[in-house]
């Protein structure tokens, strides 16, 4: 017999192996025993100086044990450990012949010291050593699962760094400003205060890949199932990813128990810590899944210098009393740990806009909505939101055969509903062959099909697949509130349908007489209209009226007066087709329909105060003549007043009479251009742009009204931009085809814009932003 | 009976090929048990042309190979593409945005003259290809994985997923959160993500996978600040060919 030779009993592998370590590492010859049969024979055997014996053993108790060693091996010391100690159980031990007690959690260094003294000494005096404890309560009492004790931090790094000596160890660790699940060496290396790691802890029990089973082909043809059952702890699991274990829970074990999730499963400690700095891109509280109640074994909070810890499981509580200093929590801490959690909730960002528990229902009746294909325009079908996801399990099965073509084994990894191939099947049919598809799938597993499955949420808001996916479309939020905001938007629609008063005149034109007609040019006319009832039209100047011939149609012109004139209004017309022609034809008396007025006019108020200055090319005129009397008729209200006019010819020069006017009118500054002149043309001869040169204006003051044919817009820009004017003060009108001017039959439209509901009149600054525009 | 197996390199740098003889020694020794190498001009000398399987590197650049190809096809039973070169096209497709006289010239200087040059094409553009080893240099794990297939008479599993799934699985941080752009969200995986693994991003040297969403990744490299021009450049490096093509 060795004189220092222990023997260790105790069925909590966690502790024999633990003991065992210890006392091995400090040069004792140790054996250990699970059972009190497995140490009889052990004993029987060989021989021991000293017995450490847990008096809690499944089948025969330590207390029988003593009674057989005292018989077998009188001179073994046994020391008795427990976690319950009773004063009964201590006088019957002592009676049996144990030298002493030690009380769990065990410190290391207490229990080698005990060994060595027992061995040493001959006839000492049972002692009994314990953790300190707070007066008056049995230690037993103090831990229990669901509640909560308080542990300093160095008490637990003590606690993690004794794991680790036991047990495989996984934690969370920084990594290049991100944050991983990796295995530890020293609790140095957690960072629980993390916000979201980078693949879920959930890997652990469904790594990425695995062996399921092995097997050999050829005569002996056989398999055989593999499982890996390594005792392992994960360190610092946030509340929504022991949701998505929970949810795994239910979907492996709970029909058709699988053995290597099982296998993983069982053995793995869960050490949860609440997240108090959540990533901007979870949505946990609305998912419910912000803290957990069950699902761990030991679950922290951080107060600081130290955690509040609430116990979950009697492996967690057992790991508390061998390893940790723990003490009751005081009315201040359970204040500070109620604190710190409601300031972390408070700063989610991101929240559902309906009960989650209507997402079911909402999805159900969502499957034809435009929003499954217009948000999936841009998958890129790579799988980094399921791969990241905590809640998603899909696999896939092959077979790997060694070269020798004799023996190989059989392997899953993890796949995902978001690859193209996932349904597809052996005859190339693919029933999820469109990304739409794929798309809304995955969003209905999240938020339908796995809570039907398994009553639990198939999204547990961790938003790791927002931060994983780069075309920014994978967040389950973000599609669960669009298709909740698009069944409101339909519920709406309804709802207006029914309380609809319809606006019978909408289309109905009101019936106005033409009082004069004037040619204006070869093939422009100006007319002059009185409403029948009386009625001024009540407009501003840049909106335009829809004019209708009875049997030919309907076209919109720009109503060419400004408001500031009362008792009738202006519009003249370009011959250029059917409707134009028949108004052309119109003679004096004649009563024709008008709509309108329609759109948003110049905005006259914003011009105040500004000096405008006009360009307007060829019938461009036509509105523009509107706010330029308007401005005349309220000169003082506004700063310098400047008129760029161009035509084409000087036979195409409009309101003739007028431009002289304006020509010997101080008020104004005017000038004009033709692009090709005559003969008898003294003035100006090239395209309007020449004019913009020839006028000094100060941009910061200065709105350019610019009005003309399309090809005129881009090249006026560009001389405008010359004289630094910010896009801001360059508001143009623009020409698009119409029909019913109030924002219904689409012609008008610009990516989203209808002209003749938010236009005609623009700036540029708008335009910048609608690419069609120009 | 072993099956016959020959290895054949058109314009490439072998490198390939040289990849193979880097198995470890005993990947190499299974390998020959399992197969017969009648043809490998990297590493034996004597030449058959009694072969069932036909390995072929390097892409189809000039005129002459277009015949020799077709002859080993009609030999092989089963032809197999190896490396980018002869998958895709791969780096040699890069000539395809020159000139040809200038190509040629740039290659070969005053020798120019002495050699006609075709725009360059994987091996697919001339014949049929039954199975493909992606990659620049390959991947001996997914050659022997190709040829186990081959011996056991089944198709490889080889994915049609982006990089991107792979690189998930290794736990990766993504490229682009470090401000570094990365061809993987289109590019096919089997390589389990190496390159981003090892601490670079992935240049696409597995060609484009069936269905790649190109205008969403062109996009998504604009948004991470790439010009159109440089978009237009990361996509040549190996899928010059896929361009052109199309
Ligand atoms: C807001 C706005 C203000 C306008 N202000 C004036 C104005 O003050 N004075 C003026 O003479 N014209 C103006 N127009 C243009 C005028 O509406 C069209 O010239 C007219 O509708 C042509 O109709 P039509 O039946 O004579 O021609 P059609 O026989 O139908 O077609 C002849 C040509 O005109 C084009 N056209 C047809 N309908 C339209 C339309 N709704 N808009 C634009 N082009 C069209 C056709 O493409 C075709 O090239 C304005 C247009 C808009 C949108
Ligand atoms: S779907 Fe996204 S947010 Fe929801 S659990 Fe999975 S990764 Fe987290
Ligand atoms: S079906 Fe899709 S969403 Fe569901 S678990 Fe599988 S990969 Fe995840
Ligand atoms: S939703 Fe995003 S992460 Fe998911 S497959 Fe599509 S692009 Fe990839
Ligand atoms: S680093 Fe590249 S391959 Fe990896 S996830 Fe990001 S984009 Fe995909
Ligand atoms: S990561 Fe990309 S470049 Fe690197 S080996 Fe894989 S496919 Fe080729
Ligand atoms: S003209 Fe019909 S929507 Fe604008």
């Amino acid at each position: 017999m060795k004189g220092n030779s222990v023997l260790i009993v105790d069925d909590e592998a966690i502790v024999r192996e633990s003991i065992r370590d210890w006392l091995a590492d400090a040069g004792y010859d140790v054996a250990t025993a699970e059972t009190a049969e497995e140490a009889l024979e052990t004993i029987a055997k060989r021989d021991f100086s000293v017995m450490v014996l847990d008096i809690r053993l499944p089948g025969q108790t330590g207390l029988s044990i003593l009674k057989e060693v005292k018989a077998q091996r009188p001179w073994i010391k046994s020391i008795i450990i427990t976690a319950y100690p009773s004063e009964e159980t201590t006088k019957e031990a002592t009676r049996l012949g144990a030298i002493d007690y030690m009380v769990k959690p065990l410190a290391p260094d207490d229990l080698e010291h005990l060994i060595r003294e027992t061995i040493e000494s001959v006839g000492k005096e049972p002692t009994v050593i314990t953790p300190p404890k707070a007066p008056g309560k049995p230690a037993a009492k103090a831990i229990e699962i669901k509640k909560s004790v308080v542990v300093s931090k160095q008490s637990f790094k003590s606690l993690v760094n004794n794991l680790i000596k036991i047990t495989d160890v996984y934690g969370v660790k920084a990594k290049r400003g991100k944050y991983v699940y990796d295995s530890i060496s020293s609790a140095n290396e957690l960072a629980l205060n993390y916000d979201v790691t980078v693949l879920p802890p959930t890997a652990y029990l469904f790594p990425p890949r695995e062996t399921i089973l092995k097997f050999k082909l050829g005569d002996g043809s056989k398999s055989e199932p593999v499982t890996n059952n390594t005792p392992r702890a994960i360190i610092g699991v946030h509340p929504y990813d022991i949701k998505a274990i929970e949810m795994l829970d239910e979907a492996f074990i709970t029909t058709n128990p699988d053995p290597n999730y099982i296998a993983r499963r069982q053995n793995s400690l869960i050490i949860g810590v609440d997240n108090l700095n959540p990533s901007p891109k979870s949505f946990a509280p609305s998912m419910g899944t912000h803290t957990a109640e069950n699902g761990f074994d030991l679950m922290l909070t951080d107060l600081g210098t130290k955690y509040m810890v609430t116990i979950g499981s009697k492996k967690g509580a057992d790991l508390l009393r061998k390893y940790a200093q723990i003490s009751q929590p005081t009315a201040d801490d359970i204040a500070k740990q109620k604190a710190v959690l409601d300031e972390a909730q408070a700063k989610y960002q991101l929240h559902l806009d309906v009960p989650r528990e209507r997402l079911p229902k909402l999805l159900e009746d969502s499957y034809d909505d435009a929003y499954w294909q217009s948000r999936s325009e841009t998958c890129l079908s790579c799988g980094s939101c399921v791969m990241v996801c905590p809640t998603c399990f899909c696999f896939d099965v092959q077979d790997d055969v060694a070269l020798n073509l004799k023996e190989g084994q059989r392997t899953r990894q993890w796949d995902g509903c978001m690859l193209v191939d996932f349904a597809k099947v052996a005859t190339g049919e693919n029933f999820r062959h469109d990304k739409a598809s794929r798309f809304r799938h995955r969003i209905y597993r999240k938020g339908k099909y796995v809570i039907e499955r398994y009553g639990r949420m198939g999204c547990v808001g961790c938003g790791r697949c927002a931060i994983a996916c780069l075309a920014e479309i994978a967040s389950p939020l973000e599609a669960f509130n669009a298709i909740a905001e698009s069944v409101r938007a339909k519920q709406a629609a309804q709802r207006i349908l029914r309380e609809a008063r319809p606006e019978s005149e909408l289309y109905a034109p009101r019936p106005a007489q033409l009082v004069r007609v004037e040619q204006l040019a070869a093939k422009e006319k100006v007319f002059e209209m009185k409403f029948l009832d009386g009625k001024e039209l009540g407009h501003q100047p840049g909106q335009f009226v829809s004019v209708s011939i009875l049997g030919i149609g309907e076209s919109p012109f720009g109503v060419a007066t400004s408001p500031t004139r009362t008792g009738s209004f202006e519009f003249a017309v370009r011959n250029v087709g059917s409707v134009t022609n028949a108004i052309h034809n119109l003679q004096k008396g004649a009563v024709v329909g008008i709509r309108g007025p329609f759109g948003n006019g110049f905005n006259v108020k914003a011009l105040e105060g500004k000096d405008i200055l006009f360009i307007a090319g060829g019938i461009g005129l036509f509105p523009v003549r509107s706010l330029i009397q308007y401005v005349m008729d309220r000169r003082k209200q506004f700063g310098r007043a400047i008129v760029l006019f161009g035509a084409r010819t000087p036979a195409e020069r409009l309101f003739v009479d007028e431009l002289a006017a304006w020509k010997n009118n101080p008020d104004l500054e005017f000038y004009e251009t033709v692009d090709r002149g005559t003969p008898d043309w003294t003035g100006n001869v090239g395209v309007i742009t020449t004019l913009i040169p020839k006028v000094q204006i100060d941009p910061r003051k200065t709105m350019a009204i610019v009005v003309g044919p399309p090809i005129m817009y881009r090249f006026v820009i560009v001389e405008l931009k010359k004289k630094d004017l910010p896009d801001e003060n360059i508001i143009m009108s623009l020409e698009r085809r119409m029909k019913c001017g109030v924002g219904k039959c689409g012609h008008c439209q610009i990516n989203g814009v209808y002209v003749c509901q938010e236009g005609p009149v623009f700036s540029l600054a708008q335009l910048r932003n609608l690419r069609e525009a120009v | 009976m072993k099956a016959k197996v020959a290895f054949f390199d058109f314009t490439s740098c072998e490198g390939c090929q040289l990849d193979v003889l880097n198995l470890t020694g005993e990947e190499l020794l299974d390998l020959l048990g399992a197969i017969e190498i009648v043809n490998f001009r990297e590493a034996i000398s004597n030449r058959s042309d009694d072969y069932d399987i036909a390995f072929i590197e390097g892409s189809i650049s000039r005129e002459a190979e277009i015949p020799r190809l077709q002859k080993i096809r009609a030999q092989a039973k089963v032809l197999v593409a190896l490396g980018a070169c002869a998958c895709i096209g791969g780096v040699n497709c890069l000539k395809n945005h020159l000139p040809m006289e200038q190509a040629l010239k740039m290659v070969y200087g005053d020798a120019a003259k002495y050699y006609d040059t075709i725009p360059a094409r994987p091996i697919n553009a001339v014949v049929p290809v039954d199975f493909y080893v992606r990659g620049c240099p390959i991947q001996t794990g997914e050659l022997v994985k190709v040829v186990k297939a081959l011996l056991l008479g089944k198709k490889p599993d080889i994915p049609n997923y982006p990089v991107c799934t792979e690189c998930k699985m290794a736990g990766n941080i993504c490229v682009f959160e470090f401000g570094k752009t990365c061809l993987g969200p289109v590019t096919r995986a089997g390589c389990n993500a190496i390159c981003v693994t090892g601490g670079r991003q992935c240049w696409g040297c597995r060609g484009l996978v069936d269905e790649p969403n190109k205008n969403s990744e062109e996009e998504i490299l604009k948004k991470h600040g790439l010009t159109p021009e440089q978009v237009v450049e990361k996509f040549k490096i190996y899928n010059t060919y896929a361009e052109v093509k199309k």
